[in-house]
């Protein structure tokens, strides 16, 4: 086990989500907040991708053709 | 079984797959990884593959390919740890060989869309297993 140092406004939220998500302990909240925010950050990437994708006018099978031929481009390279 | 210690090793197009729909089977593979229920691998022309074909043909610019590996709940393994089982592949295919070869150097299956590995494990049941355990 490891402590932290929070602020006291830190911890009373953190122990208010705790009551109301009725979580064992502090640790599986910030698990909860952690796994949350991954989450998020990914969904981001994955409008980026789709938007990228959209900019050049390509499907996922034509995404998926060209990864197919870089593929075989760095097997040529490194193999 | 416990799902944390299922590993797979995953190819190109589920992961590519699972940016495009994080909804579909593919992003509940990558879903899984995230909450340490599977752990995923995968060979280091891979990782390459994901960093060319965003930057060549998406126009990401570095930090967005970082970000974007970065993000990926995946293990990657370096060419010096499959190359010396990479004669034992079966696939015919010179660029699946590696995938094939970390597959046998790690003792488990593979996750791809590809022709030549899809039929190899049932997705449907793979993640109703790792789905369901605690």
């Amino acid at each position: 086990m490891k402590t932290i140092a929070i602020p006291e406004r830190v911890h009373e939220k953190l122990i208010y989500l705790k009551l109301e998500k009725k979580k064992k302990n502090i640790a599986e909240i910030i698990d909860r907040l952690i796994e949350e925010h991954k989450e998020n950050v990914f969904r981001q990437e994955c409008e980026l991708f789709r938007k990228r994708l959209a900019k050049k006018g390509d499907t996922l099978f034509d995404l998926l053709k060209k990864s197919r031929k870089i593929r075989e481009e760095i097997a040529n390279e490194w193999f | 079984m416990n799902g944390s210690n299922i590993k797979a090793v995953i190819d190109t197009n589920i992961i590519f797959m699972a940016l495009y729909n994080e909804e579909s089977k593919a992003g509940r593979i990558i879903k899984l990884a995230r909450k340490n229920k599977l752990k995923l691998f995968s060979a280091d022309n891979i990782k390459e593959e994901i960093k060319r074909v965003p930057k060549r043909e998406y126009g990401y610019t570095d930090e967005e390919i970082f970000r974007l590996i970065n993000e990926l709940p995946i293990e990657w393994v370096k060419k010096e740890n499959y190359i010396p089982v990479l004669d034992k592949t079966k696939v015919k295919h010179k660029a699946d060989k590696p995938l094939e070869a970390l597959s046998l150097v790690l003792g488990c299956e593979i996750l791809s869309a590809g022709a030549h590995f899809k039929d190899r494990i049932d997705i449907n049941k793979f993640l109703e297993i790792i789905e369901k355990s605690p």
